[in-house]
């Protein structure tokens, strides 16, 4: 197998479709966990009531005078009257149980493949003569030798990381779960419908 | 002191509110650099780092801890700010050190 095909090969065994779908059911998962706490925080805020007192009347009249050194002080009674306090619960009150979306998902797979090949070769080659004569005769040898080394290096090397990467942000409550405050006051006439989100 | 990564907090006490669990619960919250905006029948509102939002919800006081935002379109949201921001003046001191002022608790 080429080295080209080996690269293409571990590339395409990268598990994209997975990751794309373990990341999508994980972020699915996350979004309803944080609905539910986003409805229980809802719930709380309908079910917590504080006594809401709407105004306070402070009626200012002449008290009783006094003399403070000589110099009469006119005296004066302030005297506080709130009004009937309304139960209030803290939902009706503009507390809103926030709630978050997530907006954009990244999956960046980086991978590193390197490969390598080295080839070494060695060549030798020798001759060797040896002569010898004597008063009778006479000898010559020859002799030689080739020697031939060849080293093949292969080294492929394939790395990966991944990054899983979303972003929550807060979004206006969904207008289904938020209920809508319908106010009729039947203190004018006719009664003056007010409608608040 | 740096608040962008505040966050109000409803929190419901566990086994209902009274005195001495409002006041561990302020106290830790106050130990962790959070703010106490007021005081309902279910628990206390709170400004707090996100950071640690995990620490106070894990807190065997806490039931429930959900963030929440005001509606400035709501019934008394107005009246609420003006609580939120009476009680929050309790427990805050601006520093003013030449060109910027800042908060410290």
């Amino acid at each position: 197998m080429g080295l080209g095909a080996t690269v293409g090969a571990d590339l395409l065994a990268v598990p994209f479709p997975k990751m794309v779908f373990d990341l999508a059911s994980a972020i699915a998962k996350g979004q309803t966990a944080l609905d539910r706490a986003s409805l229980g925080t809802l719930r709380v805020l309908a079910n917590t009531e504080f006594d809401y007192v709407p105004e306070i009347t402070e009626v200012i009249s002449e008290g009783p005078k006094e003399t403070v050194g000589g110099v009469e002080v006119t005296g004066v009674d302030v005297t506080v009257r709130p009004t009937r306090a309304i139960p209030l619960t803290l939902l009706q009150a503009g507390l809103t149980p926030s709630f978050y979306q997530f907006t954009e998902s990244v999956i960046e797979v980086k991978m590193s493949i390197s490969s390598k090949v080295s080839t070494q070769s060695e060549f030798e080659f020798g001759v060797e003569a040896t002569a010898s004569a004597g008063f009778l005769f006479a000898s010559g040898s020859v002799s030689s030798h080739v020697d031939f080394r060849t080293s093949n290096t292969y080294s492929y090397s394939a790395e990966g990381s991944s990054l899983l990467r979303t972003t929550l942000k807060p979004v206006p409550p969904p207008a289904r779960m938020m209920p809508r405050f319908i106010t009729v006051n039947t203190l004018v006439q006719p009664p003056q419908i007010t409608t608040s989100e | 002191m740096n608040l962008e990564s505040y966050r109000m907090y409803l929190i419901a006490v566990r086994g209902g509110l009274t005195d001495e669990k409002s006041r561990d619960l302020q106290r830790f919250i106050r130990h962790h650099e959070g703010f106490i905006l007021m005081v309902t029948r279910t628990g206390p509102i709170v400004a707090l780092d996100e950071a640690k939002s995990t620490l106070v919800s894990n807190h065997p006081l806490v039931e429930f801890m959900g963030p929440v935002e005001l509606n400035p379109r709501g019934f008394a949201a107005r009246q609420l700010e003006s609580i939120f921001a009476a009680n929050l003046g309790k427990q805050v001191e601006l520093v003013y050190d030449g060109e910027d002022s800042a908060l410290s608790s």
